[in-house]
């Protein structure tokens, strides 16, 4: 049965000649043209990732030499010596923290004047002054050594450049000029020696410090109230134990090596866990996006407590409750919000809303709210707020649909025995929705996540990680968030500089973050569907 | 105690109460939603729509009526004390009425007005290079998008069956959605700014913004593409035409309607996006406007100033007071019109189209 034995096939009596493209007809052509758009997602999804990687990935090398520098200079060192100075400011913070309260319990529950009370304070501020200075030693070496390892890291820099100059006119075959540039390399540990040499120094001057603060610090004045009494001896006690650092500082110290190598994965580690984000500064620029993420974070939550409730009782009450006329009323009124560009909510949070809020807070008989009253006008609840109104609408949406999607036999079976219409919703419909609400609350909070202009108008932009020791009266305090830095940063960073690596990282990070709560979603909905049969 | 009507009727009781005071609780939770959307909305109408209408200024030439808010430049305004009065002027008048107090002062021999005035950029003039601009964004990238999303919508509903492939572009189309704006921005920079060298411009921002609605009009043309029945496919793929034909002839025709006012929503959000523009296509001021140029090559190679941004400008890179205030309402009053009216426009025509198409 060879294919030459079989017949040949007579040419079909109707076959017309068709005009052929790359040996495709007309018809695959369309075929192939619709195909290739429909790719388009796909692509567009590729080429994002593979853009913001082209752009980022430099980051962790850069931010890697970034590490290694701050090391070979000796800013490494010199950070120990000034943690332990900061340490000494933030006690010295508590103590004025103390002084205030002190001061304010005596004119609010003694009736003292002000200037009787600063006069029974004297003894106080004795105490404190003598206990600020006694920092002075340490702090005089810090300056001293500022000064070195900035001009070690200066030197540094200035060499990395030239050699960069040099490589350039090599490339364009520009010997001579190549051959002009001077480049000295920098060699650490004669460089380093009057900062290493400085260790003898400071063990006399941290004894003697540690010393006097000892002796100040048992010599503590008393104070008039129990409760400020407690504090009182707290802070003799955060003394002590800040005096007990001491050894730990100078063994690291000791121990500290230039030459230590500075692993790579360092360079990771300090961007995901990095608590600071600290660029421009003439000692250490620092890339950490923990306070980003914890402020685009704290936002969202607000924005969600705010709107789930919000959106999700709105969509019960159109899809279950609300009569025929006022369905109609409310849907594209509510759509209608969603139209509400994102930017012009954020000038109304700066215009309007940001003052508003800073006004209740400030009315007397709220005080009891946590937080209130608030100072900033522009904060992550001011942010919060607005975002709510942006989620809001996607959440309502999602929300009805799901519960739209509920079967009609559900309900009418609900009924059927006997239960109230209240019942109803809230044992068989919401349950029996839950995935799609949930869906719905996660593609929200997506949406909240990704916003841009109202937390770069709105949330404050403090880079630092908000004080969650206040409780819930963290939600008053100014923030910064990924979307918001990258929009405020971009337009001034150096192209191809570290600190424009690092935006596309935080870039990078944010797109992960949104295609998993994306991700997470349709997996909800998916698994949890309930249907008939 | 009055009798119920019948003997069926509902008694009162403690859980119809209950249930009462909780439909009421939902009723007041949605207009809460509604009632801060209409502050919103309505704050920046009363405040913004001074600025409009002090704005309406009569002229000598057709059509005898404009508005300088609308359609003059952003310009500086000067603030400053003249005989004892409190004189505000746009930068243009300023120095014209400085020539001239000088001129004046030197014809009489006096020596030259001092003239202390309090600037305030962008506060003065009006906005008519961003209108200009957010149009021009629009048009391109909905162009784009459509073209795009539209092709894609009839190939995943008329031509694909439920593979692997095609439902991995589902996929790919519902997480395009969730990207946030400011990723695409960063996109936009790094592939048509910076990998192209198309600098910050218009085709950037097109092709930026038409990548972010892209699955908006996809999906919005599956909805309509799916409305139309399936007889109208059949009843022409029977009577001998090809799919093409079939889909350019019977169903197309049928679904353009829908496909065009449920893409008025996405041109809504390209209006209203700021994040994307940022560093692709917008400028903080520019002089000339986008038909200013050289060679029609040119006009594609601009940067443009746009709404949003600008309102992102005045609203946070200058200070707030009265001066201000006026230029800040009047270009978000101006600009939520816009969409307002394009996302009104898509929800009416929608509900109209629903009822008129009943197969």
């Amino acid at each position: 049965m060879s294919s030459e034995s079989a017949p040949a096939v007579p040419p079909f009596a109707i076959e017309k000649a068709r005009t052929r493209l790359f040996g495709l007809t007309l018809d695959e052509c369309i075929h192939a043209f619709f195909g290739g758009s429909a790719c388009m997602a796909v692509v567009v999804l590729t080429l994002i990732t593979v853009f913001l990687f082209r752009e980022g990935a430099d980051f962790f090398g850069k931010n890697h030499d970034n590490l290694r520098i701050y090391r070979q200079a000796g800013l490494e060192y010199v950070d120990y010596i000034r943690q332990q100075e900061r340490d000494h400011t933030a006690l010295t913070r508590y103590l004025s923290d103390l002084r205030l309260r002190t001061l304010r319990y005596l004119t609010a529950e003694k009736g003292l004047t002000v200037a009787q009370a600063n006069a029974r304070l004297a003894g106080f501020d004795d105490f404190a002054g003598r206990y600020g200075d006694a920092v002075e030693p340490v702090r005089g070496l810090v300056s001293d050594l500022t000064e070195t390892a900035t001009a070690i890291k200066t030197k540094y820099t200035v060499n990395e450049d030239a050699k960069e100059g040099r490589r350039q006119l090599l490339a364009e075959g520009k010997k001579d000029e190549a051959a002009a540039i001077t480049i000295q390399d920098v060699d650490f540990k004669t460089e380093l020696a009057p900062i290493t040499g400085t260790l003898p120094l400071y063990k006399e001057a941290s004894a003697t410090f540690s010393k006097n603060l000892g002796e100040i610090v048992a010599g503590a004045p008393v104070l008039p109230a129990p409760e400020l009494q407690a504090r009182m001896v707290k802070f003799q006690e955060l003394t002590r134990d800040y005096l007990a650092t001491f050894p730990e500082t100078l063994h690291a110290l000791e121990q500290w090596d230039y030459a230590k190598p500075v692993p790579f994965t360092q360079a990771f580690t300090a961007f995901f866990f990095g608590h600071e984000w600290l660029t421009a500064s003439f000692w250490q620029d620092w890339y950490g996006v923990v306070p980003l993420l914890v402020g685009s974070l704290l936002v969202s939550v607000i924005a969600l407590c705010l709107a789930v409730p919000l959106g999700v009782g709105a969509a019960i009450y159109v899809n279950q409750i609300a009569s025929p006329r006022e369905q109609k009323l409310i849907k594209p009124a509510i759509e209608f919000i969603s139209a509400i560009p994102s930017v012009v909510l954020g000038f109304f949070g700066i215009a309007v809303l940001g003052q508003t809020l800073r006004a209740i807070s400030q009315v007397a008989w709220l005080d009891w709210i946590p937080g209130f009253p608030f100072a900033e006008r522009l904060n992550a609840l001011t942010a919060g707020c607005l975002l709510a109104l942006i989620a809001v609408p996607t959440i309502f949406t999602l929300a009805e649909d799901a519960i739209n999607n509920v079967p009609r036999a559900f309900k009418e079976a609900s009924f059927a025995l006997g239960a109230s219409r209240m019942q109803t919703i809230i044992r068989i419909i919401v349950p029996a929705s839950l995935s799609g609400i949930v869906s719905a609350v996660l593609l929200g909070l997506g949406r909240v996540v990704g916003e841009t202009m109202v937390v770069l108008l709105c949330a404050g932009n403090r880079i630092a990680i908000p004080d969650f020791t206040a409780g819930l009266a963290v939600v008053t305090q100014p923030v910064h968030t990924m979307t918001g830095i990258i929009a405020q940063e971009m337009g001034e960073v150096v192209r191809g500089s570290i600190h424009y690596r690092a935006l596309f990282v935080v870039g990078i990070v944010l797109f992960f973050l949104a295609l998993l709560i994306n991700f997470l979603a349709q997996k909800i909905v998916r698994k949890y569907r309930i249907s008939i049969g | 105690m009055s009798l119920p009507l019948h003997p069926f009727a509902a008694k009162p009781s403690r859980a119809r109460s209950a249930e009462k005071s909780v439909f009421w609780i939902f009723r007041l939770t949605t207009y809460l939603v509604l009632a801060c959307g209409a502050f919103v909305f309505g704050d920046i109408v009363v405040k913004g729509s001074g600025t409009i209408i002090n704005g309406v200024k009569t002229t000598d030439y057709f059509p005898y009526v404009t508005n300088t808010f609308i359609f003059e430049s952003p310009e500086s305004l000067y603030v400053f004390e003249h005989d004892g009065k409190k004189v505000e002027m746009g930068d243009k008048d300023y120095r014209a009425f400085r020539e001239a107090e000088e001129a004046k002062a030197k014809k009489d021999g006096r020596p030259a007005p001092k003239f202390k005035a309090d600037s305030y950029v962008y506060s003065a003039g009006g906005i008519w290079p961003c209108i200009v601009g957010t149009v021009l964004l629009v048009v391109g990238s909905m162009t784009i998008a459509l073209l795009l999303g539209v092709s894609s919508a009839i190939y995943l509903n008329e031509y694909a069956h439920d593979t692997r492939i095609v439902r991995f572009i589902r996929l790919s189309i519902l997480n395009l959605a969730g990207v946030p704006s400011i990723v695409f921005g960063l996109f936009g920079f790094g592939m048509f700014v910076i990998f192209f060298g198309w600098n910050v411009s218009l085709l950037s921002g097109w092709f930026t913004l038409a990548f972010m609605v892209l699955p908006v009009v996809i999906t919005a043309s599956e909805e309509a593409l799916k409305a139309v029945p399936k007889g109208f496919r059949e009843g022409s793929l029977a009577l001998g035409a090809t799919k093409w034909q079939t889909i350019r002839s019977n169903v197309l025709p049928y679904a353009l309607p829908g496909i065009l006012t449920s893409s008025i929503l996405g041109i809504a959000r390209v209006a209203g996006e700021t994040a994307p523009i940022m560093f692709t296509a917008a400028y903080v001021v520019r002089d000339k406007l986008p038909w200013e140029v050289d060679k029609l090559g040119d006009f594609f190679f601009q940067g443009v100033m746009a709404l949003p941004y600008h309102i992102y400008v005045v609203s946070s890179k200058i200070p707030q007071n009265e001066y201000t205030e006026r230029v800040q309402y009047g270009t978000a009053f101006v600009f939520l019109l816009i969409v307002a009216l394009i996302a009104t426009t898509s929800i009416v025509l929608r509900n109209k189209l629903r009822s008129r198409y009943k197969w």
